[in-house]
């Protein structure tokens, strides 16, 4: 188990990179070029891989699949210690492995894709940063590390979105991530909190100190909810909050379209292949809550659903290629829930790994088409692209087929198909009855309909058709001056990426095809994932007759009806003319208007009740400190009468009053004096 | 020297203090309101006097030849009087002052018209 201190160096490698680049960024780019610095940042998260790869190897030797490697102490007072300490687990593991591994190919992605910018070693920086922060977050054996790590890619988040930061629009949708991810992480923490309360309650039940630790704190929290459901769901809930937050959920997707405005190698690290799956990974990690509450589980599923079909028809409306895959991706994220949801706690991390492979690879492939586009994101100015992009048109084929499943076990359908097998066969997730859980799997299979649709048109409208719609721009003023960054014009001749790119993309469409299919081979991945769990509800049902009839059938329908629509080019009723377009494409493009109507809420509910406080406040607290005043200077007017400035006056009642007070002392010696 | 009975010199003092609160309440001229309360104090001071001339110390005795109170006399009406006397002293130093200074700003020195307080 010596070994298992190598996590420090899976750990480490990529902050030394970060600091490196963060401190003595410019310099180095000056000294030894571009290239140099994103050697340096790729190589500290690849030789991390390596190294999570030789821990792993061991792990799954090992009897025993729960280590904790113990580093200094952080925070250490009576009764309390937290040390700096990793969690080395299937769960932990598998995130570590894909982090690293997606992340280092998508840092060789960008060392291409960012090739032209100015700021190369600030990217890298960022990039290396966040590599840091997800594993302190997935790695992290306590819930106070788990908070920093959650924290950390969140900020890592906000300053990748914002990178090109001149640009307003980058800026307002860097805060807006932000932002909304505040409000999840306030259900997170006060989730976390309530642990932390039962928690010091029940010290007394624990071998040592280490009172939040997590190999320490989930048998306990699994004695104390066994009798308090109650308590199960309400803890469940905020932890749901907080996932939801960081994992896009319905209400809070909302910033994650948005965090397109970021490059597109960070919307493929961060915003589909790893952090917004963190949400996935802390239920998982805390699933024993789940298992005690089947109102939250359910709950949890209904959202998922909800989210999955939501974004799925709100992708149809999107003519911005990141787009589609963004809202894609918040709809794959509600499969995930949905699967948690249903009890399938390993299908959700299942579903995981293989969205981290073809989301991974359909985003890098988008920005290959963007860098070979002049940076036009506009599907419509798309056409006939797999003439000039060979190698892309191949790669993003397999994670078209991926994700839209057509072909059972590859990809992406074997985990789909195990996510909607829980949620229909199994009662877990159910209020009063109503079988939520079940409810949720069918609307998953719509959805999946759905979903082969609109990647079917975006595959379709980008690389296939009858006609290179860009031809149809007017030429712009920009070749004259032979400037590189010109803009899209019928003059513009695509052409395919380099070698530093399309290596990324053929990797990961090799892992997407192998990945699920190996993975599904002899139940590998449930077994392994399931490994180091509190078993409460025992091994849930999850086969359904002929689901995967239904699977297939609705992703073949999907794709035969969007194929049909599509396989000519661009239909009319989709063109720039928005006049044309049909009502429900209209709504779906500016997301039924939820945005707006959250944008209008906050923005002006917020001013409107900022404006009714400062009411309240001229109101109330004005009015209790004037109406003192003015009731004091109303008093002093009545009794200021009585200051007439006439002194012989004054001198008449010294007298009066004199003559009084020896007046009564005289009667009261007279009477008997004082008793 | 007790001819002259205690009676009289409380209503010669009785007269002084009247004759002074009357002038202060009646008359306008703050120098003549001074003088006023000169008399006051003076009167006061004749009052401490004659009691303290008719005041002795216990075991008294009175004469059995002319009916004369004898004893030890008490010195603190006395006393007292040297304090009033100084007290006024100062006051007049003070009020003068006071007087001179409002003279100088206003030219006139009614006490009527000095009423800033007035609420």
């Amino acid at each position: 188990m010596v070994n298992g201190d190598l996590i420090w160096g899976v750990l480490g490698l990529p902050l030394v990179g970060a600091i490196l680049l963060g401190l003595l960024g410019p310099t180095l780019q000056k000294s030894i070029g571009k290239r140099g610095v994103g050697a340096i940042s790729t190589v500290v998260v690849f030789v991390a891989f390596i190294l999570g790869l030789l821990i792993n190897s061991q792990l799954v030797g090992a009897t025993q699949k729960a280590w904790v490697v113990t580093g200094p102490d952080w925070i250490a007072i009576m009764g309390l210690r937290i040390p700096f300490e990793s969690v080395i687990d299937p769960l932990s593991m598998t995130m570590v492995l894909i982090v690293t591994g997606i992340g280092a190919l998508i840092h060789l992605y960008s060392t291409g894709y960012m090739a032209e910018e100015r700021d190369y070693s600030r990217f890298f920086a960022y990039l290396n940063l966040f590599i840091v922060a997800m594993l302190v977050l997935v790695l992290g054996n306590s819930l106070p590390l788990l908070f920093i790590g959650w924290e950390g890619v969140g900020l890592c988040s906000y300053l990748l979105i914002g990178f090109w930061y001149q640009d307003r629009a980058n800026v307002k949708a860097a805060n807006k991530a932000f932002i909304v991810n505040r409000i999840g992480d306030w259900s997170l923490m006060m989730g976390m909190f309530l642990i932390a309360v039962l928690m010091v309650q029940n010290a007394s039940k624990f071998p040592d100190t280490r009172i939040f630790s997590f190999d320490n704190v989930i048998p306990v929290l699994g004695e104390i909810l066994k009798g308090n459901p109650g308590m199960a769901t309400a803890i469940a809930l905020l932890l749901f909050g907080g996932a939801a937050g960081k994992s896009a959920q319905f209400p809070l997707y909302v910033w994650l379209p948005d965090a397109m405005a970021g490059p597109t190698p960070v919307s493929a690290l961060i915003h589909a292949a790893t952090m917004v799956t963190s949400g996935v990974v802390l239920l998982n990690r805390f699933n024993v809550v789940f298992q005690y509450s089947p109102t939250a589980s359910a709950i949890v599923c209904v959202v998922g659903a909800f989210t999955a079909l939501f974004a799925a028809l709100i992708a149809f409306g999107q003519t911005d290629i990141k787009k589609v895959l963004a809202y894609s991706t918040v709809s794959q994220l509600g499969f995930m829930f949905i699967g948690v949801g249903a009890g399938g706690y390993w299908t959700g991390m299942f579903h995981v790994t293989t969205h981290a492979f073809f989301k991974a690879l359909l985003f890098l492939g988008s920005g290959a088409v963007i860098h070979a586009m002049a940076h036009d994101q506009d599907m419509r100015n798309y056409g006939q692209l797999r003439k000039y992009l060979p190698i892309t048109f191949a790669t993003m084929a397999i994670g078209w087929i991926s994700i839209i499943a057509i072909i059972p076990g590859l990809g992406g359908a074997g985990s789909k198909e195990e996510v909607i097998g829980y949620a229909l066969a199994n009662n877990h997730a159910q209020i009063n009855g109503v079988p939520l859980g079940q409810i949720a799997g069918w609307t998953a299979l719509g959805v999946a309909f759905l979903t082969a649709m609109y990647m079917t048109r975006m595959f379709f409208l980008t690389f296939l058709g009858n006609k290179e719609r860009w031809r149809d721009i007017a030429t712009s003023h920009s070749h004259e001056t032979d400037d590189h960054h010109h803009a899209l014009d019928n003059l513009h001749q695509p052409h395919e990426v380099p070698f530093s790119m399309s290596i990324p993309l053929v990797v990961l469409a090799l892992l997407s095809v192998a990945g699920g299919y190996l993975m599904m081979q002899g139940n590998t991945f449930e077994h392994w994932i399931q490994t180091n769990q509190i078993e409460v509800l025992g091994e849930l049902k999850h086969e359904v007759p002929n689901l995967l009839a239904y699977s297939l059938i609705a992703a073949w329908a999907g794709l035969a009806v969007a194929g049909a629509t599509y396989i000519k080019g661009l239909p009319a009723s989709e063109g720039f003319d928005l006049a044309k377009w049909s009502p429900f494409r209209k709504a779906a493009g500016n997301q039924f208007g939820f945005d707006a109507a959250v944008d209008t809420l906050f923005n002006e509910g917020g001013d409107g009740l900022a404006v009714a406080l400062n009411e309240g406040d001229h109101l109330v607290v004005d009015g209790a400190v004037n109406g003192s005043a003015s009731g004091a200077a109303i008093l002093g007017s009545f009794v200021g009468r009585i200051q007439t400035g006439f002194i012989r006056l004054y001198a008449l009642f010294m007298l009066i009053g004199g003559v009084g007070i020896v007046g009564w002392f005289i009667y009261v010696l007279n009477s008997g004096g004082i008793k | 020297m007790y001819g002259v009975p205690l009676a009289a010199y409380l209503a010669l003092g009785l007269f002084m203090f009247t004759t002074g609160v009357v002038g202060v309440i009646i008359r306008r001229n703050p120098i003549v309101i001074f003088m006023c309360v000169e008399l006051m104090l003076n009167a006061v001071n004749l009052t401490f006097l004659a009691f303290a001339r008719y005041q002795f110390a216990p075991p008294v005795a009175i004469s059995a030849e002319n009916g004369h109170i004898t004893g030890q006399a008490v010195m603190g009406g006395q006393a007292m009087v040297v304090f009033v006397m100084a007290v006024a002293a100062a006051e007049v130093a003070v009020g003068l002052g006071i007087i001179m200074a409002i003279f100088r700003l206003r030219k006139e020195i009614d006490i009527d018209d000095m009423n800033l307080l007035k609420g």
